[in-house]
């Protein structure tokens, strides 16, 4: 035991004194910055240690002034309230939370897999037309989604899609910044690769499978994050396109809970214990995934 | 196995831009070792992408066997490709990419096993089957490649440029490697190559290629001895052949080639050629002349004092085995000779040396052709 204990302080001695010779190596001004970068990502982590403390303060601690970071008597009063907040009515939260996660894994699955193939198809095949559609793809880029609302609407009642998981799903599946961002990393490739593959008897579809998706893997990934973040949070499509109470998602419920009444005291509790709930998956995809994301902000130097 | 043949094939790429490749005719014998050979942008890589059926073909026919191959897909032209940057699969193993199209090809597992390791031995890669191609050197991946490329016992194999990403050494020992590789599976090879010496040392024949035209077809020895013209007299050869203007001038029932400084008898074999088919006689050619047939040597000045002209010595090149002389003659190019190491002058002293006018090529100085073939 006592061997053991001193194996870790030995290697822990020589992490500690690497650091420190690796600081020592830096000049005053590296110091500085180095230093800085610290602070601000401590400042950065805040919001985070906030969320999770948040969620388990008691009342009392919620409205304490001043406000307190750190949790003092942590409980599980706001998830069961938030749980119980809606056991009498029509539509119990567990409902919405089952169809966030379905609208979610179908949203996510779609703006990934539409992404990686037109951005296959623009980066590594010519016809006529391609820059054109690009083009439009990156200008679409441009517009906020409030100005388009009203034209989607239209066409989703037009489609007669909605109150159904298709009207969740559909609006969101166009995801201009997947498909720019998996071309960015396709155009990478060396088409020789792609011929190879095609001279060795490979379809379409095979070489899409089997070359160019295990080699953009970092943007696939970065894409995932995004376009999870983008279907988990999203309350536009259960305001704009679902009248049935069953079929809108969490975050519709979230926004509910609070900013619909007339004041914003009530019920703080659980909308803190909802936050860290909205908020808890985001953070374990992303977790999961962040190497491969951060090769791909190193490599495509956006976001 | 089987013959290539392109039959008028034109490559156009836009429809105001100039011809890719323009009247391309070739037939490929069965088991050649076929080389292209041009500077880069002569067409010689897009005829072979159009014979792998990699880009489409503008006009003409291309034929793989007896089969009419203009509009099948590349996957059923029973060739295979190996490309300049070696294009193997980063994510797989190197028995993965070796064993890929065989895969496709619905082939059974024992099956692929045995020619993988077939393939691997006889490329000496067997100990790197389960590595990712980001683990080996340059010269292990071209392995792989070609490994990809002889598993599957096509037709014919094509080849563009493979050894142009691999350091000068290795690039001579792939070469050998290469030759040796044809010898024993016999195949048919296409290969593209800039190099001049690749060309020389690795084809039965040599295609060379300007601007998408052939400028001439045979083997490396007439390539070298005979260029039909111009182009290909400058472009084989290291250093290249020196050019000279001049005039074929008859005097005493001498037929000599005369420039503003000097006068070179032309010998009775050549000079006959020159007066019986041609009618130059008066008129202005261009010699050629390569730097192997300029002679600094006594013997060789005395055995053709009508030919010997005398210059001074700009720069020397000293490459172990020869040393190249750049001399300034008064033509307005240098002229480049090739002599022993253990003449050595020094820089800006004036020598004579002796032209071997029986290996002197003349050429019309309007079409650029060779005349005394």
């Amino acid at each position: 035991m006592r061997e053991v204990n001193n194996k870790m302080l030995r290697r822990l001695y020589w992490k500690r004194r690497e650091i420190a010779l690796a600081i020592k190596r830096f000049d005053r001004s590296q110091q500085l910055i180095v230093l800085f970068l610290t602070l601000l990502s401590v400042f950065m982590l805040l919001p985070i240690v906030y969320i999770l403390n948040h969620a388990f303060k008691p009342l009392h601690e919620l409205f304490q002034f001043p406000p307190t970071f750190i949790v003092r008597n942590p409980t599980f009063q706001n998830f069961i309230e938030l749980l119980s907040l809606t056991q009498n009515t029509f539509v119990p939260a567990s409902r919405y939370l089952l169809n966030s996660i379905i609208v979610t894994f179908l949203a996510t699955a779609g703006m990934v897999t539409t992404g990686a193939l037109c951005a296959y198809a623009l980066s590594k095949h010519k016809f006529p037309g391609a820059k054109i559609v690009f083009g439009s793809i990156i200008a679409s880029l441009l517009f906020a989604p409030e100005t388009i609302a009203i034209p989607r609407y239209v066409i989703v009642q037009g489609l007669g899609i909605m109150n159904s998981y298709f009207g969740h799903v559909l609006p969101m599946i166009a995801m201009p910044v997947g498909v720019f961002l998996i071309k960015q990393f396709i155009d990478q490739l060396p088409n020789e690769m792609i011929e190879a593959a095609k001279i060795d008897g490979s379809t379409e579809f095979g070489i899409f499978i089997r070359i160019v998706v295990p080699m953009v893997t970092p943007a696939i990934a970065t894409i995932t994050i995004l376009a999870f973040q983008n279907a988990w949070g999203n309350a536009e499509t259960s305001t704009l396109f679902m009248q049935d109470d069953s079929m809108k998602t969490l975050p519709f419920y979230m926004a509910t809970l609070t900013s619909n009444l007339a004041n914003s005291v009530a019920r703080q509790g659980a909308a803190a214990a909802g936050a860290l709930i909205m908020f808890l998956p985001s953070l374990i995809i992303f977790l999961l995934s962040q190497r491969k994301v951060i090769t791909t902000m190193a490599h495509s130097g956006i976001k | 196995m089987a013959k290539i043949l392109f039959n008028h094939v034109y490559k156009r790429y836009g429809k105001f831009e100039e011809l890719a490749v323009n009247d391309f005719n070739l037939e490929v014998e069965d088991q050649e070792f076929l080389v292209f050979v041009g500077s880069s942008g002569c067409g010689k890589s897009t005829t072979l992408r159009m014979l792998a059926g990699l880009e489409d073909i503008s006009e003409g026919e291309i034929y793989i066997g007896d089969t009419l191959v203009n509009d099948v897909p590349p996957k059923d032209r029973d060739i295979s490709m190996v490309f300049q940057n070696y294009a193997l699969y980063p994510n797989m193993t190197v028995f993965e990419n070796i064993a890929f199209g065989l895969r496709l090809r619905k082939m059974p597992k024992h099956e692929i096993e045995l020619s993988v390791k077939r393939a691997a031995r006889v490329l000496e890669i067997e100990n790197y089957l389960h590595r990712k191609p980001r683990e080996l050197s340059g010269g292990q991946r071209q392995r792989v490649a070609l490994g990809r490329a002889i598993v599957r016992t096509p037709q014919a194999f094509l080849m563009d440029e493979p050894l142009s990403n691999l350091d000068a050494k290795l690039r001579v020992q792939m070469r050998t490697e290469i030759i040796s590789l044809h010898k024993k599976i016999g195949s048919t090879i296409i290969y593209v190559t800039h190099d001049q010496v690749e060309a020389m040392t690795m084809g039965s024949r040599i295609v060379v290629m300007e601007k998408g035209v052939i400028q001439q077809l045979d083997t490396p020895e007439n390539v070298y001895n005979k260029p039909a013209n111009l182009f290909v007299a400058n472009f084989i050869g290291n250093p290249p052949m020196n050019f000279m203007e001049g005039r074929l001038q008859e005097t005493d029932g001498v037929l000599e080639f005369q420039t503003r400084r000097f006068a070179l008898r032309i010998q009775e074999k050549e000079a006959h050629q020159l007066r019986n088919h041609h009618q130059l006689v008066g008129r202005t050619v261009i010699m050629g002349i390569r730097p192997e047939h300029i002679s600094f040597e006594e013997i060789a000045l005395q055995a053709s004092e009508h030919s010997v002209v005398s210059g001074v010595l700009h720069m020397n090149e000293f490459i172990g085995s020869d040393r190249y002389y750049h001399m300034e003659i008064g033509t307005p190019k240098m002229v480049v000779a090739r002599a022993h190491p253990r003449y050595h002058f020094d820089e800006g002293t004036q020598a004579s040396f002796a032209i071997d006018m029986s290996k002197a090529l003349f050429f019309h100085k309007d079409t650029e052709k060779l005349i005394n073939d």
